[in-house]
């Protein structure tokens, strides 16, 4: 569940990832209006139009399974990240207005997570690869293949600490199953990314956003910034499977008494039978399960793109 | 073409569709994140919020019918996303499913994320059910939302159209000669697809700003001057927060 509907964050989340959302998209704007100028609402139109299309067409994975793509990533690459967290940003709201996909409330949520977290944090990853490994058009697909994995799992990490910082499943539990979950999604959204930018760059390579080349100070910091977001991932993913790490980080933040008055008596983060990892995968199977049915019996009308 | 496909719903005149686009928006922002910001078994709020939504609902003489159908596909997911709470959720054992269990704390958090859900997608419903495209974009525009990202919501709702038919003449092609027999040929044919839809639409913005150009753009795309609607924007949006406001107090308490 990338898109996350209303009625299952939490207040004060809901103020928090508006809040954080809304600054970087302030941010976003002035950087796209300085860098783009009057290109710039052509540019965004057909980005926003490609992102929108490209997730209504479904790509055969085998199996009887398909995936469609986000696009975070790919159009960040192509067309640069604050243009692709503009674009996504239009996406979310037609989405979450028209086709009541994502909530309202909780559109800030989802852009920070869709927006700013996938498509602008998965830049970072991306430029952060190439200022480690040079700029060659195999290493541009395959630091974008990475890119797109990891802000699809980024993505779903924090989609599992809203949850969980709403109080609707233990926190661990949440990160565990929206972030697993979001492992094969990563792998389809890494194989589409590197495929279709590959295509894009063997065809058409005036058509893709030149990275401005950084001094070395930056390039550091770009790679830094690249491996420090990479151990905090394993470090969630890992810490999430210790026993109260992320607990005791949420209570030295303070944040237990801000999500205190939002959760019902949770004294005890044990699941109630087989344990957290039991319950866990059981969720993800059910969850799979239900939604596969469901979107296979809505595949056969045959609406795509 | 079906150019007008998303407006499809949105033609019923009424006295909703009288009150200006804002107020229309702003009223169904306030009615979903009401629900949204609802505690957990808030069940008497959720009700009375459901009603007015509802109660607005036949004001715009929305048929139920098109209400129903627009509201089920997207709550049917909620319900799929939300099963996972029932076993997720630590408490009480009320249901054993084998190595699994149904718990009262998951019971009372998949109530409640329906529920709550159920109310601000009928807000959504009821949004669209009145309010055509152009309107909404005026409404984000008043509401001063960067006007980047309104130039680009107006441009892609041309554009998606043609995207659209230019995918469906890429696959025609593509069919016509043949292309594609077997499982992984036919991937590699849609990744081609959408490649060349991303080229093509990165064209035709290209294209686009020419002519723009050519017209004179500055950077600023201009709007016609929004028609006059009816009654008192501001004290109905007012109303409405008072409204949500008292009852999401009545929750609290």
């Amino acid at each position: 569940m990338a898109h996350i509907p209303d009625g299952f964050l939490g207040p004060a989340v809901i103020a928090g990832t508006t809040a954080l959302s809304a600054a970087a998209l302030a941010v976003a704007a002035r950087r796209s209006r300085a860098r783009l100028r009057d290109r710039q609402a052509p540019l965004l139109g057909a980005a926003t139009a490609f992102v929108f299309a490209a997730q209504m067409f479904n790509f055969p994975l085998g199996a009887g399974t398909s995936a469609h793509l986000l696009g975070g990533v790919l159009v960040a690459v192509v067309a640069g990240p604050w243009a692709a967290m503009l674009a996504l940003f239009s996406v979310l709201i037609v989405q979450a207005l028209l086709f009541q996909d994502g909530g309202i409330a909780a559109l800030g949520a989802n852009t920070l997570n869709l927006a700013v977290l996938g498509a602008g944090g998965g830049y970072l990853l991306y430029r952060g690869q190439l200022a480690l490994t040079g700029a060659g058009a195999r290493r541009r697909m395959s630091a974008a293949a990475v890119a797109a994995f990891l802000s699809a799992v980024l993505t779903g990490v924090a989609v599992g600490i809203q949850l969980g910082l709403s109080g609707m499943v233990p926190l661990r539990t949440a990160i565990l199953v929206v972030g697993g979950a979001h492992l094969p999604v990563g792998l389809a959204e890494a194989a589409l990314t590197a495929t279709i930018f590959g295509a894009v760059l063997r065809s058409r390579p005036d058509l893709v956003h030149e990275p401005v080349s950084a001094s070395a100070g930056r390039r550091w910091a770009a790679g830094i910034t690249t491996a420090a977001a990479a151990v905090a991932l394993g470090a969630a993913a890992w810490g999430s499977a210790l026993p109260d790490a992320l607990e005791s980080a949420r209570a030295r933040l303070g944040l237990q008494e801000a999500v205190a008055w939002t959760t019902a008596p949770m004294p005890d983060y044990a699941a109630p039978v087989g344990g957290p990892w039991l319950a866990a995968l059981v969720g993800v199977a059910l969850v799979f399960g239900l939604g596969w049915l469901v979107f296979r019996l809505g595949a056969r009308g045959g609406r795509v793109a | 073409m079906s150019f007008h496909h998303l407006d499809h719903y949105a033609q019923v005149e009424s006295p909703i569709t009288r009150r200006s686009p804002t107020v229309r928006l702003l009223v169904t922002v306030v009615l979903a994140v009401g629900a949204a910001l609802l505690p957990l078994g808030a069940w008497p709020q959720i009700a009375t919020l459901g009603a007015i939504v509802l109660g607005l609902a036949a004001l715009a003489r929305v048929r139920p019918a098109d209400f129903l159908r627009r509201l089920a596909v997207p709550l049917a997911f909620v319900g799929v996303v939300s099963v996972g709470l029932l076993v997720l959720a630590p408490g009480q054992t009320v249901l054993a499913l084998g190595p699994v269990a149904v718990t009262d704390a998951g019971l009372l958090r998949f109530g409640s994320a329906i529920g709550r859900a159920a109310v601000a997608l009928g807000a959504a419903v009821l949004l669209v059910s009145t309010t055509r495209f152009t309107e909404l974009l005026e409404a984000l525009r008043s509401l001063r939302l960067p006007a980047t990202v309104t130039a680009a919501l107006g441009l892609a709702y041309r554009f998606l159209y043609l995207l659209t038919d230019e995918v469906e003449r890429l696959r025609r092609a593509a069919r016509s000669r043949n292309a594609a027999a077997g499982s992984a040929p036919r991937r590699w044919l849609l990744v081609g697809i959408a490649a060349t839809a991303l080229q093509r639409s990165f064209d035709r913005s290209e294209r686009v700003h020419h002519a723009m150009l050519g017209r004179g753009f500055t950077g600023r795309l201009p709007s016609l001057r929004p028609a006059p609607s009816a009654g008192h924007p501001r004290l109905e949006v007012a109303a409405a927060l008072l409204l949500v406001v008292v009852i999401l107090a009545s929750a609290r308490l």
